[in-house]
C-alpha cells in the first residue's frame, strides 16, 4: 500500500513539472515569435519567463550574453548550482544562457537540476540561434527586394551580387568559400593572372603537369577567408560584368545548395537516415532543377540510385536515364527504416519505381500513358528484417537454410509463430502508425520485395509471400494485423520452398534480406466484399500465339475479373481471358460454346466483414450484387443459347441471365488494351528488355502493380540451341511461330505419318487413329511422350485436317507438333492447338509447328518411319493402324538416348534432337542407372524404396495378393517430388479380402503422402495410385494387366512376403 | 491428294444408292438426287483490318428443294471442300424429309480459320458472302443457318445484308437468330424434348408403358438435361447418368437405383458441366466409372454425348433387359456393334430420328419469321410434338410394314418422300 502511495506521489510531482516546463516553452516560443519586438526586447523578456520553468522557480534566475550585452533577472548572481547552454546562429556561437538557483535547493538522483531542465535550457538556446539567424537574412533579403525595385539597372547589378556576397557572409561562410574557388577558378580559365595569387597558389602548379605528377602536391596554405574573399571579388570586379558575375554566383550557390547530399552520399557506406535528410534540404533549398543536367546532379542520382535502388550496373546505367533526384521523394516521404539503415527498396520495389518513372517521363510523347497509376506504396527497408531478429534475438535463424530440407519444412510452421509472438523494433511499429494513418483503412497489401527476387535472374515467382490485409477495425487491431503480416512475410525467408529453390539455383550462400512493400489494394468495396473490377498480367512477348497472324512482339495479356492472384499462377481449374495487345480483334475462342467454357468461373476479393481473402463463384456474386457494380457490362456478356453480346449497363438481369465474362467491352470499347499496350512497349524499348507486368483497373484508372524482367520466368526463357548435334541425331528443326521453351527426358515419340493417314478412305478409320491417340496419351509415362502428326490436332469440322482428338486425348503429351507437308501444291493451315489452346496454356503444354518443305529445315522421316514400332506390342489389336500410328521407344531404338526440344524464339529456331545426357535404361533389370546426371534423384529413390518396403510387408495370405508391380514414373525412374507411385497388384481373395487390402493400402497412401509433403512440399492427398487386376484381367489383357511385360513401359515384379 | 482417301460426298452417295437400290428407283430420279442441283461457288473480297484485301472461296450447294426451300448452315472452315459441303447438303435434304418439314436440302461454306480473323474482318466476310448470293437465296428459296463455326451473330449480319440489298424486312431469310430479333422459344428445349417424344410414340407402340421404364443416360449436357426431365415427367425413372469429370479427364457414372432428382444433380453440377463427385456421394449416388451406364439392367439406353460410343467392345455389356436404345446424339454406334443390337432385337430410335427436334424447331422460327408472328414456348413444344410423334408413327408403321430396321426405315422414308415430290412435279 505504502509504495503504492510513494509511486503515484512521485508520478504526480513528475507530472507538475513537466507541465512547468512545458508553459515555460510556449510562452518562450510566443515571445520569439512576436515581430514586433527587438532582439534586445526579446531576450529581456525570455529572461521574466524563464525561471517559471523549474523547480524552484523563486530561487531561480537567468541570464543572457548576446554581442557582448548581459540580459538577467533582477537578483542574479553566479551560484555554483548553475547550468549553461550555448546560442548558436549558423553555426556560430553568438552567446550563452545561464540560469542559477540563488540558494541551496533539494538535490534529486539526477542533480541539482532535472534531465529534463537541461534539456529545456538547451531548446530555449536554439531557439534564440534560430531567431538569430532568420532576423540576419530578413534584414539581407529586404535590402535585395528594395534593390529589384530600383529602376536604374546596371548599378543593381552590381548592388545585387554585393548583396548576395554579403548574405553569404551572415549566413554560410562554407558556402562563401566555395564560391571564392570557383570564382578563381573562372578567373584562371579566363586567363586572369591575378586570380592565381588569391589562394597563394601559383598557376604554374596547375599548368606544368596539369595535376599528372607522380608525386604528391604540397599543400598550400590558406590565408583568412574574409580576405580572400574581398580580394576575389575585388579581382572579378576588374574583368567581369556585373550581369555575368551576379549569374554566376547564383549558379554556384544553387550547386552548393547539393554540398551536404553531396557529402553524405560521397562518404563510404552513409546511413538512409543521413541521405534522408540531407535529401529533404536539398529539395527544400534549392528553387530550380539547373542541378538536374548537370554531371553532378547525375552524380547524385547515381548515388540516390546506389542507395535506395540497387548498385548493379546494368540498372544503374538505365535508371539513371530515367531518373532524377527529385523522383526520390516519393521514396523518403513513405520510407520505413531502422535509425542506422544501409537497406534498399528491394527488388519488386525497385522495379515498380522505376517502371512508374519510365512511364510518367513518356507522358507527353504518349498520351495513352496519361492516366496510369500506381497504388499508394510504403517501402521498408530490405535491412529492417535483419534489425527484427537482431532485437529479438532471433539471429540463430539464419541458420536455418543449411538445414535438411525436411527439418526446414517441419520447423517452419513454429517459426512463423515463434516469429510472430516477437514484436518489431518501436522505431519501426510508431512508422508504421504513420503509414496507416496515410493509407487509411482502404485494404491494403504487403508484398515482398527481396534482394535476390526480380534482381538475379531468379524469379522467385510465388515463392515469398504477398499477404492481402482487408485493413479493418480499430487502429491498434490494423496495426496488429499489419506487423503480423510483415513478420510472416519475413518468415517466408525461412521457408522451405525457397531455400529450396535458392539451393537449386547456388543462392544460398548469397546473403538474402527482404524488403517490403504495403500497398493500398486496386479496387471498389461492393457489398461485403472489396476488389477491383479486373487485374491481369502482361507480356510484352506472346510465347503461346493461338494465331499465325499474331506475333511473338504482339505481347500477351492474361486477364481476370476481381484480384489479380488468379491470372498470376497458371490455373487448374479454371481460365483467365488471353489478348494479344497489339491484335486484340484475334480472339482465343470464337465459338459461342468454347467462349463460354474457357472464361473465367470464379473471382479472388477480400472479404471486409471476415477479414479474409476468399475465392468465390462469379455468378454468385453477380446475383447477388451485380446491380452494386460499375462498368460490370464492360467484362461480361450476356448469353442467349449461341448469342453472346455485350449488354447495356441497365438491361441486365442479374438474376435471370447468363452472364459470361467475355471482356468485350473493355476490349472493344475502351482505351484500356491500347494504354497496356503502350505501357508494356514503353516499357520494353526504354528498359531495353521484355517485361512482365501486373496491373489491376478499378473501372476508371489503370494501376501498375509491378514489373520485372519476362525472361526470368523459368518456363519462357529461351533455351540455347546446341550447334555440335549430329544429322543423325537430329528428328526434326523448326524456324517458324518458334516460342520459348526447353522440354527434356522425352522418351517416346507417337508419330502419325500424313500421309498414311490421308490415305484412310473409312471415316471410322480416321476415328479410330483418335481413340489410338487417346488410349496411348494415358498409357505412355505422363510428360515424357511427344505428339507428331499432320495439319490440325484436335480438328472437329473435318476430320481429313487433323486427327480428331479432344484435350482428354492428348493431356499427358510433352508438346503438340503440327507439321504442315504440302499436299498437292497447297499447304494446310495448323491450328496452333486453337481447339483446346487454352487448355495447353494451363498445362504449360507447347504446341510446335513444323514445315518440312521449308528451305534448310530437317525433318527426319527416315528415323520417324523406319525405326521399330512398338504400337502392336502395346495394342495388338490395332497392329492394322501401323502405318499410320508410330510409336517409337526412343530410348530402345537408340542406344538409350532420350529426345530433347530446345526452342529459342530470339533466334526463331527450335530443334528436337536425340541426346545421351541424363538416364540410361539398363537392360538386365528394368531400372534406371544414372549417367551425367546432377538433377535430384531422391524423389525416384525415395518411392522405389517405399514401393519394395510396402510389397516386403503386405501380407500376401492375409490379404490374397499374388503379385506386386511397380510401374510408371517411379518404375521407370523419372519421378519428381509431385508423382505419385503407380502399383498393380495382382489379387485373387475375396471381396472382404478386397475391402482390407483397400483399406491397409489407403492408411499407407495417406501417410506416404503425409511425409512426401514434409520432404517435398507436394501437397497430395494420397500417394499411391493403385491398380487391382485379376487372372481374368491378365488372360484378357484388360486395363492394366498389359503392363506386366509392357514393352514401352514395363511393371517392375517386386518381392512379396 | 489421294484417290483412295476419305470422301464423305463418295460415303454419301453410296449410301444413297444401297437405299435407292431398296426403293428400286428409276435411273433418272437417282440420277438427279445423287448430286446437287445447284452449286454457287465464289470469291468474296474483304477488307482487312489491316488495310490489305484477302479473297476468300465460297459455296453454297443446294442439294434439293422438291419439297420446299432449300435448308442447311453455312460453315466457316480453313479447309472447307466443295465435297464435304455437296455431302452435308443431302443429309440435309433427307433430314428434313424424314420429320417430313416442307423444306429441301442445302449447305455452304467459306474456305477461312475464323480464329484469325477479328469480329470485323468477320462481319465484312459475312455480308461479303451474302453480297455474292442475294439473288439465289431467300425465304422462299433457300434458308441459311448457323453451323460449324457460325453463330447467332454472324447470322444477323448476314439478315441485315440481304435485307438492305432487298429493300424490306425479311426475317424469314435465315434462322438461328437469337429471340427477340426473329428467333423462336424452345430451341434450348427442343433437341432433347424431341428425343422424349419419339420415346414415348415408340414405347406406345411397343406396349411398354413408360410409368414402368427405367434408364440410364450417357451424358449430361444440355441434350441430356432435358430428355430427363421430360422423361421424369412422363414417369419414368432414371437411374443412372454418365457424366464427364473436367478435373479427372474422365468420365463417371452416377446411380441411384431409386430414381435421381435432376434438380438436385443440376446444383451440384459446376460450370463445366462436372457433377461434383463428392457432393453426389452424399446424396446418396453411387459413383461408378464412366462406362458404367451401358452396364445398367434397365429397359432403355440413351447416349446423349458423343459419336462411337457402343462399340464392339461393349455391345456385349448391354443388359438383357434392355429394350429400347434411343439415340439422342449423332452415331453413337458403331456399325459393327449395330449388328449385334440388331440380333439382339434391341428397339433402336435411330440418331437420324430421335434428335431431329433441332432442325424442326429451326423450320418453326422460319414459318413464325415469315408470319411475323411469334409463339409462346407451349406453343413450339406442343407443335414439336405433334412432329415428332407424327414422324416417328410413319417411320415405325414402314419398319413394320416392310419388316426394315428402324434404321433402314428412317432412311428409305427420308428419301422416298424426295423422290415422290421431284415426280409429282414432273420433274423425272
Amino acid at each position: 500500500m505504502g509504495n503504492e502511495n510513494i509511486g503515484s506521489n512521485n508520478l504526480l510531482d513528475i507530472l507538475k513539472e513537466r507541465e512547468k516546463e512545458l508553459n515555460c516553452l510556449y510562452m518562450v516560443d510566443e515571445i520569439l515569435e512576436n515581430h514586433q519586438l527587438s532582439i534586445p526586447e526579446i531576450l529581456k523578456e525570455i529572461i521574466r519567463v524563464l525561471p517559471s520553468g523549474w523547480r524552484f522557480p523563486e530561487l531561480c534566475r537567468a541570464r543572457i550574453i548576446y554581442k557582448n550585452h548581459s540580459y538577467q533577472s533582477p537578483g542574479f548572481i553566479s551560484s555554483p548550482l548553475s547550468e549553461t547552454s550555448d546560442i548558436k546562429a549558423d553555426g556560430n556561437i553568438a552567446g550563452n544562457i545561464e540560469v542559477v538557483y540563488i540558494k541551496e535547493v533539494p538535490k534529486t538522483d539526477e542533480g541539482y537540476f532535472l534531465f529534463k531542465e537541461k534539456k529545456l535550457i538547451k531548446s530555449v538556446a536554439d531557439r534564440i540561434g534560430q531567431m538569430l539567424v532568420y532576423r540576419q537574412m530578413k534584414s539581407v533579403m529586404s535590402g535585395w527586394e528594395d534593390l529589384k525595385t530600383n529602376p536604374a539597372a546596371s548599378e543593381n547589378e552590381v548592388k545585387e551580387w554585393e548583396f548576395l556576397v554579403e548574405f553569404l557572409k551572415y549566413t554560410d561562410h562554407s558556402m562563401l568559400l566555395h564560391i571564392c574557388r570557383k570564382l578563381t577558378n573562372y578567373l584562371l580559365i579566363l586567363g586572369v593572372n591575378e586570380a592565381s595569387e588569391l589562394f597563394n597558389c601559383s598557376t604554374n602548379n596547375l599548368t606544368d603537369d596539369g595535376g599528372y605528377a607522380n608525386y604528391p602536391a604540397a599543400a598550400e596554405p590558406m590565408g583568412d577567408i574574409t580576405l580572400i574573399c574581398e580580394n576575389a571579388f575585388n579581382v572579378a570586379k576588374k574583368y567581369i560584368g556585373a550581369q555575368e558575375l551576379k549569374n554566376q554566383i547564383k549558379r554556384w550557390m544553387q550547386e552548393e545548395n547539393a554540398y551536404s547530399l553531396i557529402k553524405v552520399i560521397g562518404s563510404n557506406s552513409p546511413s538512409l537516415h543521413n541521405i534522408i535528410e540531407a535529401l529533404r534540404k536539398f529539395q527544400k533549398s534549392s528553387k530550380n532543377d539547373e542541378l538536374l543536367f548537370s554531371p553532378k546532379g547525375r552524380w547524385l542520382t547515381v548515388g540516390l540510385i546506389k542507395n535506395f535502388l540497387s548498385d548493379k550496373p546494368d540498372f544503374i546505367n538505365i535508371a539513371a536515364q530515367y531518373l532524377n533526384y527529385n523522383d526520390f521523394n516519393d521514396i523518403i516521404n513513405r520510407i520505413i527504416y531502422p535509425s542506422d539503415s544501409r537497406g534498399r527498396i528491394g527488388g519488386k520495389g525497385t522495379g515498380l519505381f522505376l517502371a512508374n518513372k519510365i512511364l510518367k517521363k513518356e507522358k507527353d510523347n504518349l498520351p495513352q500513358l496519361n492516366s496510369i497509376k500506381v497504388p499508394k506504396t510504403w517501402y521498408i527497408t530490405t535491412d529492417t528484417i535483419t534489425k527484427f531478429l537482431h532485437y529479438n534475438d532471433l539471429e540463430e535463424l539464419n541458420e536455418q537454410k543449411y538445414r535438411d530440407i525436411q527439418e526446414i519444412r517441419l520447423e517452419y510452421r513454429n517459426i512463423i509463430q515463434l516469429m510472430k509472438s516477437f514484436s518489431l523494433p518501436p522505431e519501426i511499429i510508431n512508422n508504421l502508425s504513420v503509414a496507416l494513418d496515410d493509407l487509411g483503412d482502404t485494404p491494403i497489401i504487403v508484398r515482398s520485395s527481396s534482394v535476390l527476387e526480380d534482381q538475379t535472374g531468379a524469379s522467385f515467382s510465388g515463392k515469398y509471400k504477398s499477404l492481402f490485409l482487408a485493413n479493418q477495425g480499430s487502429k491498434q487491431e490494423r496495426l496488429n494485423a499489419l506487423q503480423d503480416a510483415i513478420i510472416e512475410v519475413y518468415a517466408s525467408v525461412f521457408g522451405p520452398d525457397p531455400i529450396q529453390y535458392r539451393a537449386e539455383r547456388n543462392l544460398l550462400d548469397v546473403h538474402e534480406e527482404m524488403g517490403i512493400m504495403i500497398q493500398q489494394v486496386v479496387g471498389t468495396k461492393i457489398g461485403k466484399y472489396f476488389f477491383p473490377l479486373f487485374s491481369g498480367v502482361a507480356f510484352s512477348n506472346n510465347e503461346y500465339r493461338w494465331s499465325p497472324r499474331i506475333k511473338r512482339e504482339d505481347g500477351l495479356l492474361r486477364m481476370v475479373p476481381g484480384l489479380g492472384t488468379r491470372a498470376v499462377d497458371r490455373l487448374t481449374d479454371d481460365f483467365p481471358i488471353l489478348v494479344s495487345p497489339q491484335q486484340p480483334g484475334i480472339r482465343v475462342n470464337i465459338v459461342p460454346d468454347e467462349i463460354k467454357r474457357y472464361s473465367p468461373k470464379k473471382i479472388d476479393v477480400i472479404n471486409l466483414e471476415n477479414n479474409t481473402f476468399e475465392t468465390i463463384e462469379i455468378s454468385k456474386l453477380l446475383k447477388e450484387y451485380g446491380n452494386k457494380m460499375d462498368n460490370i457490362n464492360k467484362i461480361v456478356s450476356v448469353m442467349e443459347y449461341d448469342y453472346i453480346r455485350k449488354p447495356n449497363f441497365f438491361e441486365i438481369d442479374f438474376e435471370k441471365d447468363e452472364l459470361i465474362v467475355t471482356f468485350d467491352g473493355i476490349i472493344s470499347d475502351s482505351h484500356f488494351i491500347t494504354q497496356i499496350n503502350t505501357v508494356i512497349r514503353t516499357l520494353q524499348e526504354k528498359l531495353g528488355y521484355a517485361v512482365d507486368i501486373e496491373f489491376a483497373s478499378d473501372g476508371k484508372d489503370l494501376y501498375l502493380l509491378q514489373c520485372r524482367p519476362q525472361s526470368i520466368r523459368d518456363d519462357t526463357a529461351p533455351a540455347p540451341i546446341p550447334q555440335d548435334v549430329l544429322s543423325k541425331d537430329i528428328v526434326f528443326t523448326a524456324n517458324r511461330y518458334i516460342s520459348n521453351g526447353l522440354i527434356q527426358n522425352i522418351s517416346h515419340i507417337v508419330y502419325v505419318n500424313p500421309e498414311h493417314y490421308s490415305e484412310l478412305s473409312q471415316l471410322e478409320d480416321l476415328k479410330t487413329v483418335g481413340k489410338i491417340i487417346g488410349k496411348l496419351n494415358s498409357f505412355l509415362p505422363k510428360r515424357q511422350f511427344i505428339l507428331i502428326g499432320p495439319g490440325r490436332w484436335g480438328s472437329r469440322g473435318d476430320i481429313k485436317l487433323g486427327v480428331s482428338v479432344t484435350y482428354a486425348d492428348i493431356c499427358n503429351t510433352a508438346a503438340l507438333i503440327e507439321v504442315a507437308k504440302k499436299q498437292s501444291g497447297y499447304m494446310p493451315e495448323l491450328s496452333f492447338g486453337t481447339h483446346f489452346f487454352q487448355d495447353l496454356v494451363e498445362a504449360n503444354i507447347r504446341v510446335l509447328p513444323l514445315y518440312p518443305d521449308n528451305e534448310g529445315i530437317i525433318f527426319n522421316e527416315k528415323y520417324l518411319n523406319k525405326s521399330r514400332n512398338t504400337l502392336k506390342t502395346i495394342f495388338p489389336e490395332y497392329e492394322r493402324f501401323e502405318d499410320v500410328v508410330k510409336v517409337i521407344d526412343i530410348p530402345s531404338v537408340s542406344d538409350g538416348y532420350n529426345m530433347s526440344i530446345c526452342m529459342n524464339a530470339d533466334l526463331s529456331q527450335a530443334i528436337g534432337f536425340l541426346t545421351p545426357h541424363k538416364i540410361k535404361l539398363s537392360h538386365k533389370r528394368r531400372v534406371v542407372e544414372y549417367e551425367d546426371y546432377t538433377g535430384d534423384d531422391k524423389a525416384w529413390r525415395w518411392r522405389y524404396h517405399m514401393a519394395e518396403q510396402l510389397a516386403a510387408r503386405i501380407d500376401s495370405s492375409r490379404f490374397g495378393v499374388k503379385g506386386f508391380y511397380l510401374f510408371g514414373s517411379t518404375g521407370s525412374g523419372t519421378a519428381g517430388p509431385g508423382s505419385d507411385i503407380d502399383i498393380i497388384i495382382h489379387f485373387e481373395g475375396n471381396d472382404t479380402q478386397l475391402k482390407e487390402l483397400e483399406s491397409w493400402l489407403d492408411g499407407w497412401s495417406t501417410s506416404l503422402a503425409e511425409i512426401n509433403y514434409m520432404n517435398t512440399g507436394y501437397k497430395m492427398d494420397k500417394i499411391l495410385d493403385v491398380h487391382i487386376i485379376t487372372d481374368e484381367d491378365i488372360n484378357n489383357k484388360d486395363s492394366f494387366a498389359i503392363k506386366i511385360n509392357h514393352p514401352a513401359d514395363p511393371a517392375i515384379p517386386l518381392k512379396i512376403s | 491428294m489421294s484417290t483412295s482417301s476419305y470422301n464423305p460426298y463418295e460415303i454419301a452417295q453410296q449410301q444413297f444408292d444401297s437405299v435407292a437400290s431398296k426403293l428400286d428407283l428409276d435411273a433418272a430420279t437417282c440420277e438427279l438426287l445423287r448430286q446437287p442441283m445447284r452449286e454457287y461457288h465464289f470469291t468474296i473480297p474483304v477488307k482487312m483490318d489491316d488495310g490489305t484485301t484477302k479473297v476468300f472461296k465460297g459455296f453454297r450447294v443446294q442439294h434439293n428443294d422438291a419439297r420446299g426451300p432449300a435448308k442447311g448452315g453455312i460453315r466457316f472452315h480453313p479447309m472447307e471442300t466443295i465435297d464435304t459441303i455437296r455431302a452435308l447438303s443431302m443429309w440435309m435434304t433427307w433430314k428434313c424429309s424424314v420429320v417430313d418439314i416442307p423444306l429441301g436440302g442445302g449447305k455452304g461454306g467459306v474456305v477461312c480459320d475464323p480464329r484469325n480473323l477479328t469480329e470485323r474482318e468477320q462481319e465484312r466476310l459475312c455480308r461479303g458472302y451474302v453480297r455474292q448470293l442475294a439473288r439465289n437465296v431467300g425465304p422462299n428459296t433457300d434458308v441459311p443457318a448457323p453451323d460449324v463455326m457460325t453463330n447467332a451473330k454472324h447470322m444477323l449480319w448476314m439478315l441485315d445484308e440481304y435485307e438492305t440489298i432487298h429493300g424490306s424486312r425479311n426475317p424469314g431469310f435465315i434462322t438461328g437468330k437469337p429471340v427477340g430479333m426473329g428467333g423462336s422459344l424452345g430451341r434450348t428445349e427442343a433437341t432433347g424434348f424431341g428425343v422424349i417424344y419419339v420415346l414415348n410414340e415408340a414405347l406406345n407402340y411397343l406396349n411398354i408403358p413408360v410409368e414402368n421404364t427405367t434408364a440410364s443416360f450417357q451424358g449430361f449436357g444440355n441434350v441430356a438435361q432435358y430428355a430427363v426431365r421430360l422423361y421424369q415427367q412422363l414417369g419414368g425413372k432414371v437411374v443412372a447418368i454418365s457424366c464427364w469429370d473436367e478435373a479427372d479427364k474422365k468420365a463417371y457414372t452416377f446411380r441411384k437405383l431409386d430414381g435421381m432428382d435432376i434438380d438436385a444433380l443440376v446444383n451440384i453440377t459446376d460450370s463445366y458441366g462436372t457433377i461434383d463427385k463428392d457432393k453426389a456421394k452424399g446424396l446418396g449416388y453411387e459413383v461408378l466409372p464412366g462406362n458404367a451406364w451401358i452396364e445398367q439392367d434397365v429397359d432403355i439406353l440413351i447416349p446423349a454425348a458423343l459419336e462411337n460410343q457402343i462399340t464392339i467392345e461393349n455391345v456385349q455389356k448391354i443388359s438383357k433387359q434392355v429394350k429400347v436404345i434411343c439415340e439422342a446424339a449423332n452415331g453413337p454406334t458403331t456399325p459393327d456393334a449395330d449388328k449385334v443390337i440388331n440380333e439382339r432385337n434391341i428397339f433402336v430410335i435411330p440418331d437420324f430420328l430421335a434428335n431431329a427436334g433441332g432442325v424442326t424447331c429451326s423450320y418453326f422460327e422460319q414459318v413464325q419469321s415469315n408470319q411475323n408472328y411469334y409463339w409462346e414456348k407451349d406453343e413450339v413444344l406442343a407443335k414439336l410434338k405433334i412432329k415428332m410423334t407424327s414422324a416417328f408413327k410413319s417411320v415405325y408403321e414402314l419398319a413394320e410394314n416392310k419388316k426394315l430396321r428402324m434404321r433402314d426405315a428412317a432412311y428409305v422414308i427420308a428419301i422416298n418422300r424426295v423422290a415422290q415430290a421431284v415426280k409429282s412435279r414432273g420433274w423425272v
